[in-house]
């Protein structure tokens, strides 16, 4: 099963998150600082990272960059709310881009199809 | 020896006073000399007949003063002769004095370079002024390095010169009347007269042999005579002119070309003197600097017009600028308040779905639980709507000037160029129109293209330039020191793919996929000897639908 890191800087939503995606059947873990996120990089592998835009004191597209650069093969969806996304232009960097709602039933949508079209590139190049 | 009386004199010049008709040689404007023996003696008597019959008749009788009165008597008729020949010539040059400080007052007045070509030509033409029959004036292009045929004046034939110089003779202008009357009846006409002519006076700067040119650089003017035949001259200038006789004079100002002038007696054929040439010769001072001053007056006049517009422009822009400045700031704030809500909105939302799905249809409370969803789900769509209006007030398409783009771009990037030695060389066009576009995003794409170009390289040059094409303003950027193979190009515009230290994580894919949205296509070159040339077109008119396809 697919491992995901969620990026968020509130503990709810983090918390949400892990929940709703366990029963999805995804091994979830979790990061509230960019930091962490990256330690958290460093020991496990991840298929698909769901990141915050504004991260308390630290930018979400920051991280963004630093996947793209390192782990060009990590997809990342990135979930903030509407607009914010426009002030940066790096966030079309992005997979995907979904609006923060408590129904997240478009995120696990947006996380499936991601992971499916990884999956179908991964194919391609073997 | 004889004496008086054997004499047959004449006598009427020792008369102290004559009455009138007594003397033929006094009319009624002379009637004064009647009265005065000694001026009439100087005036009138040495020249009269009469009175040098009588000095022969006195010679013939021996006299020992009439060798020596003889020899006074020739002496003094030389002097009064040359005298008269020196009021001549003092006549002459207080009337061309005269002229000059006419032309002078005129020239003075003037930084209308039409009117100040037209006042040069007329003098030379004109019977008040120094008479000759054609006058072609040659001015300096400084940017081509050439003498060029500008503007002539004169008859082409003998038919027209009889018909002109009689419409002249009727009217007693002066200078000034004639040299407007030739500005706004025959300037345009005159050009166009002597337009096969005029096309073919082209001379280069540097061709030191040229009479013209040689007029110039040796500052004096040169009086041709035997022009056909001389080894001196080209024979081809002397047929397009045909005459055999003419004067070139230069136009000098602080040591600076400014033009030449051409003059001949083309109907006439009247010979031209040296002393002519000096005439004129005097009057070319003025004019080359009236010319130089008006033609600097012109260019000054020109850059405070393009002044005024880019000023136009800027006030235009500052006004959308601000604007703009005010929309986003409301956005910014608005979306701030939405971002804040929206959290823990979307923490109840969703544990409250979360505890729906873990609640037995039967239970009491699922109803509570539906109520809080819905609740919450209805929040969210009015907080979509806030956010949805905020982001509208961004301003995004609109007309901005292509130069203004590239220059804000290259300031962004300005520093960091600079700490790799590279050089950005921007090329503006001139006069190229406004572009429909989103500012922000373009500046971003094109900042993008520099930065990708110069990541990982020190010491090279960008160029930049735009130019108008059609309906699009080409903005290109000419990486000169990058090569790329085929493979890479098609790498590099390929989403998260790096070519060889050029991925930065903000490719160049991003920017392509950027100006697609806007319907501006990023054209990329990489010819196989080296070079990468990025080409943006931006369009200068608002299409349709232009605008939301910008922003969807």
């Amino acid at each position: 099963m697919s491992r995901l890191l969620v990026v968020d800087d509130e503990a709810n939503i983090r918390l949400l998150y892990s929940e709703e995606l366990s029963d999805e059947g995804y091994t979830v873990d979790t990061a509230a600082t960019i930091a962490e996120a990256v330690e958290k990089m460093g020991q496990n592998s991840f298929d698909l990272a769901v990141l915050d835009i504004k991260l308390k004191n630290e930018s979400g597209i920051e991280l963004l960059q630093k996947i793209v650069k390192e782990r060009h093969d990590m997809p990342v969806i990135l979930c903030s709310a509407f607009s914010c996304y426009k002030d940066d232009f790096s966030a079309w960097l992005a997979d995907s881009y979904v609006v923060k709602s408590g129904d997240l039933t478009e995120l696990k949508e947006e996380i499936k199809r991601v992971l499916a079209k990884k999956a179908q590139r991964r194919a391609s190049e073997m | 020896m004889g004496n008086g009386t054997e004499i047959d004199w004449e006598r009427c010049w020792d008369k102290e006073s004559l009455s009138g008709g007594e003397c033929p040689f006094i009319g009624a404007e002379d009637a004064e000399l009647l009265g005065s023996r000694s001026r009439r003696f100087l005036q009138k008597c040495c020249e009269c007949e009469r009175f040098k019959r009588d000095i022969r008749s006195f010679a013939d009788t021996g006299h020992p003063l009439a060798t020596a009165f003889s020899v006074l008597q020739t002496e003094c008729s030389r002097q009064k002769a040359q005298i008269e020949t020196l009021a001549n010539f003092l006549d002459t040059k207080t009337l061309e004095m005269r002229f000059m400080h006419e032309l002078g007052s005129v020239l003075q007045s003037s930084v209308d370079l039409d009117e100040v070509l037209s006042i040069a030509l007329t003098a030379i033409t004109a019977g008040k002024g120094f008479g000759m029959n054609r006058a072609f004036l040659l001015l300096a292009d400084r940017e081509r390095h050439l003498l060029k045929g500008h503007l002539a004046i004169g008859p082409r034939d003998a038919e027209e010169a009889g018909q002109t110089w009689k419409e002249i003779d009727s009217g007693d202008q002066d200078l000034q009347a004639l040299s407007q009357s030739f500005r706004y009846k025959k300037l345009n006409s005159e050009r166009y007269k002597f337009q096969d002519i005029l096309e073919k006076l082209v001379i280069s700067l540097d061709d030191t042999q040229h009479i013209i040119m040689r007029a110039l650089d040796e500052h004096k003017s040169i009086l041709v005579t035997d022009a056909f035949h001389r080894q001196d001259l080209d024979r081809e200038f002397a047929a397009l002119l045909g005459v055999d006789t003419f004067l070139v004079l230069p136009l000098i100002t602080r040591n600076r070309r400014v033009g030449a002038i051409i003059a001949d007696n083309f109907i006439t054929h009247r010979p031209i003197t040296e002393q002519d040439m000096r005439s004129i010769e005097t009057f070319t001072f003025p004019v080359a600097f009236a010319i130089e001053r008006a033609s600097l007056y012109e260019r000054v006049q020109e850059e405070v017009d393009k002044l005024r517009q880019a000023n136009i422009r800027l006030q235009e822009q500052q006004e959308q600028l601000v604007r703009m400045e005010k929309m986003a700031l409301v956005g910014r704030i608005t979306s701030s308040i939405a971002h804040s809500i929206r959290n823990p909105l979307m923490v109840i939302g969703g544990f409250a779905r979360s505890i729906l799905k873990s609640t037995a249809e039967n239970d009491l409370k699922r109803s509570f639980i539906e109520s809080i969803v819905n609740e919450t789900r209805q929040m969210e769509e009015v907080l979509q709507e806030i956010l949805t209006y905020s982001e509208a007030m961004y301003p995004t398409s609109d007309f901005w000037d292509p130069n203004q783009l590239v220059e804000s771009a290259l300031r962004d990037i300005q520093d960091r160029a600079l700490s790799q030695d590279y050089r950005c060389q921007f090329h503006p066009a001139d006069n190229i129109p406004t572009v429909f576009i989103d500012f922000k995003q373009t500046e971003y794409c094109i900042r993008n293209i520099i930065i990708s170009s110069i990541d990982g390289l020190q010491n090279g040059i960008i160029d930049i330039s735009t130019s108008l094409n059609h309906d699009y303003v080409d903005v290109r950027i000419v990486d000169k020191n990058r090569i790329l193979s085929e493979d890479e190009l098609e790498a590099m515009l390929t989403p998260f793919t790096e070519v060889r230290e050029m991925g930065s994580g903000l490719n160049m894919a991003l920017s392509r996929s950027m100006l697609e949205k806007q319907n501006i296509s990023l054209l990329v070159v990489a010819p196989p000897e080296g070079g990468v040339t990025y080409t943006i077109k931006l369009p200068t008119r608002k299409e349709e639908n232009h605008e939301q396809t910008a922003r969807s």
